[in-house]
């Protein structure tokens, strides 16, 4: 084993050095704020590490992990999901004197898991990536100690985690006995319709389904996203989907694709199930991070429907979509921790009220990422859902898209109603903000993303595509 | 004969340990059932000729998971006497999933399909072979488990140290 | 010689009582033990697996040591939240923990 071999896994290394640069300089550091900055340095050379990966032919590292154009999409859009969640947390960590070093190490160590997720193509390496992930989010979720709801929401996903864990893992048992491998590629060359190998697939995508908060698996969802120090929220909220989907459709559509009749209508049942359950379920919320974890629920079922498509456009539309969630939905959230109140761990819609009239930038920003997360034109939003569900009509899916369609209009309803709190109603006490820059700048960087890929979709949908040709050769 | 006397002895000492440990009503018996029940498993390993994972799962499951319980369930006031792990109230619906999972895993894995006996022995250097595994093919694995391991050192410490002020 | 199927239903009845007993306990540790099972079966399949299928290889097996691995790390974790939570509420049924409803 020589060093050229470690190339593939380059970015993950750089992550991993970070890291362990972040928790070094902790010990010695006084003023704790630079650690973000450290940690951002790290997640911007990593992501010049995929970059240059991404010149290079494809790599793989010992049919465990492989380097195409695929992994590399998931690790740009996870790179930046974490740029931005070190950011996010930085001004919030100071003013509830959490430990910055130990936050962001553990933010670093699941980014690591993350984009192994996507790049893994033995079963190996997808369960442990998965583990490592989940782990530092269990962690992360219980992070502010003194407020009871953190530590329960830690304590409910982490047995739900590890309940879930323990189902895609019998999957793996089953598939790995019916087929007698474990890599993916082995496991395609085997594949065949036993009940052996069919009752395997079924437990892999309970597995997912519950990493991914896909209805009837979703139940933790509201507790934990409610319960979790909100930068954690947001960065799981689109972080865990983009990993898990990354891997469901890597396994589901690359290497079990022959057998789509098997899985495509379980599939498309979830899809249905999660848009209707979760779109109805947000309407009756008070709590604004109650109604974004409905609301996120929703979202994967949006996804769903892409998937359960498995053509080349359905698929490209997922990674598309994962891509323009991640933005609207991390800026909701930022939105979220600069209104919250010391302790509280919490918004209510009516805390909104007449945001407009004291913080007009800050109004505008959410609502530039409600109109997206709706999917009205010209945002992101509207082009992600577009193309998943033009993917659904050419997959003889119609009646998925109409579903589809039929719930993003329900969905106005909850995401405009925040808008109506900000801008016409009296505020009952005028929010007051802590100046928080660097939140700021996330919260722009994000806004700039919503309407820049909202300008200029095809150039993103172009790269989803360059990924997506991989898997399905 | 006799391995598949020792077979089923264990088998109904592992199940029963097992069923007790999800039945019981004081948690601290439950806890100790489970040691029963992973020492049944290693017992399995060492019928399959895997001594080094029965060693493994002695060391881990019972030296350092079935302690850890142990010691939480001991820590936490009032867990150790009486009945301290009711079931809650959707545990008939739960019996009759399980039941229905068990059946249909049962009919999957044992009556529909035909097994391979097993011809060849295991490598007399297995011991060696898995350590090299571990660090030549399987070590993005192996990696990934420590960098687990340490989030877990971590996370652990930072959870459970009171907040200093 | 014992039949592979014999090990398979011995894994598969343990991985359901496991099931059971994370679906109908309220108490976290309970639930968490229920998992330990749940794993244990599945190590159990693999194990099984790998002796009678392909026994020179090394793939079952270090599946099994990595799963052994993560029950550990999650147990380590899952059991200090136990009893941050504890100290802080005195209550570890799951369902009382009610903070988070509606």
């Amino acid at each position: 084993m020589t060093l050229q071999d470690f190339m593939p896994i380059l970015p993950e290394m750089v992550l991993l050095a970070t890291a362990v640069a972040v928790l070094m300089v902790d010990t010695f550091l006084g003023d704790k704020r630079w650690l973000t900055w450290v940690g951002l340095v790290g997640v911007l050379l990593a992501g010049a590490a995929t970059y240059w990966l991404a010149l290079q032919p494809p790599a793989d590292f010992q049919d465990m992990a492989a380097s195409d154009a695929y992994t590399a999409f998931f690790r740009l859009v996870i790179l930046v999901v974490t740029g931005l969640g070190l950011l996010m947390a930085m001004n919030w960590l100071e003013a509830h004197g959490e430990q910055q070093g130990e936050y962001n190490a553990l933010l670093l160590l699941a980014a690591i898991g993350m984009t192994l997720m996507a790049a893994a193509t033995h079963m190996l390496t997808l369960f442990v990536a998965l583990e490592l992930f989940s782990l530092c989010l269990y962690i992360l979720a219980g992070f502010e100690r003194e407020r009871a709801s953190s530590g329960e929401a830690a304590l409910k996903y982490l047995l739900l985690g590890a309940f879930s864990s323990a189902l895609f893992l019998y999957g793996i048992a089953l598939v790995y006995a019916a087929t007698g491998a474990l890599t993916f590629a082995g496991i395609a060359q085997k594949a065949s319709l036993s009940p052996l190998f069919l009752a395997g697939v079924g437990l892999l995508i309970v597995g997912f389904g519950f990493k991914v908060a896909a209805v009837p698996f979703h139940m933790w969802t509201p507790d934990v996203y409610q319960g979790a120090p909100t930068p954690v929220t947001a960065y799981m909220s689109v972080a865990t989907k983009a990993a898990a989907f990354a891997a469901f459709v890597r396994l589901f559509v690359g290497t079990l694709g022959v057998e789509k009749s098997a899985w495509v209508p379980a599939l498309a049942a979830l899809a249905v199930l999660t848009m209707v359950v979760g779109n109805l379920a947000a309407l009756s919320q008070h709590s604004l991070k109650r109604m974004l974890a409905y609301s996120s629920i929703a979202h994967a079922g949006y996804v769903l429907v892409g998937l359960a498509a498995a053509n080349t456009t359905g698929t490209a539309a997922v990674l598309f979509y994962l891509l323009v969630y991640a933005f609207m939905n991390l800026g909701a959230f930022a939105v979220v921790i600069a209104l919250e109140r010391q302790g509280e761990g919490d918004v209510t819609l009516s805390q909104m009220r007449g945001l407009a009239r004291t913080h007009p930038l800050l109004a505008a920003a959410m609502a530039i990422f409600m109109f997206s997360l709706t999917g009205v034109p010209p945002f992101a939003g509207f082009f992600g859902k577009l193309y998943l569900f033009q993917a659904a009509v050419q997959a003889n899916l119609t009646w998925l898209a109409v579903i589809g369609v039929i719930s993003s209009a329900v969905s106005a309803y909850y995401y405009l109603n925040v808008l109506v709190q900000i801008y016409m109603a009296d505020p009952e006490t005028p929010p007051t903000l802590a100046w928080r820059p660097v939140l700021g700048l996330a919260t722009l960087v994000a806004v700039v993303f919503v309407v820049g890929i909202g300008l200029f979709p095809d150039f993103w949908l172009q790269l989803a595509l360059g990924g997506m040709r991989v898997i399905l050769g | 004969m006799v391995l598949q006397a020792v077979f089923l002895i264990t088998a109904l000492l592992t199940l029963g340990s097992a069923l007790m440990v999800v039945l019981h009503r004081n948690l601290f018996i439950s806890a100790l059932f489970l040691i029963a029940s992973f020492f049944g498993v290693a017992v399995f390993y060492v019928l399959l000729e895997a001594e080094f994972l029965a060693v493994a799962q002695v060391l881990i499951y019972i030296g350092a998971i079935a302690t850890l319980i142990v010691f939480a369930i001991m820590l936490s006031r009032g867990m150790m006497t009486g009945r301290t792990s009711p079931r809650n109230a959707q545990a008939l619906w739960a019996a009759g999933g399980s039941l229905a999972l068990g059946a249909a895993l049962l009919y999957v894995v044992v009556f529909r399909v035909q097994w391979p006996v097993a011809e060849k022995a295991v490598p007399a250097d297995m011991i060696q072979r898995l350590g090299t595994g571990l660090v030549t093919d399987y070590v993005v694995p192996f990696e990934l488990a420590s960098l687990l391991l340490m989030a877990a050192l971590i996370g652990a410490v930072m959870i459970a140290r009171e907040k200093e002020v | 010689m014992i039949p592979l199927s014999w090990y398979l239903a011995v894994a598969a009845i343990l991985f359901v009582i496991g099931f059971y007993g994370v679906l109908s306990r309220r108490n976290a540790i309970a639930i968490l033990m229920g998992i330990e099972l749940m794993l244990n079966a599945v190590n159990l399949n693999l194990v099984a697996f790998w002796r009678y299928t392909q026994p020179d290889q090394v793939a079952g097996q270090v599946f099994a040591i990595i799963v052994i691995t993560v029950a550990a790390a999650e147990a380590a974790v899952g059991l200090a939240l136990f009893i941050a939570l504890y100290r802080l509420r005195g209550t570890v049924h799951i369902d009382e923990i009610d903070l988070l409803r509606g």
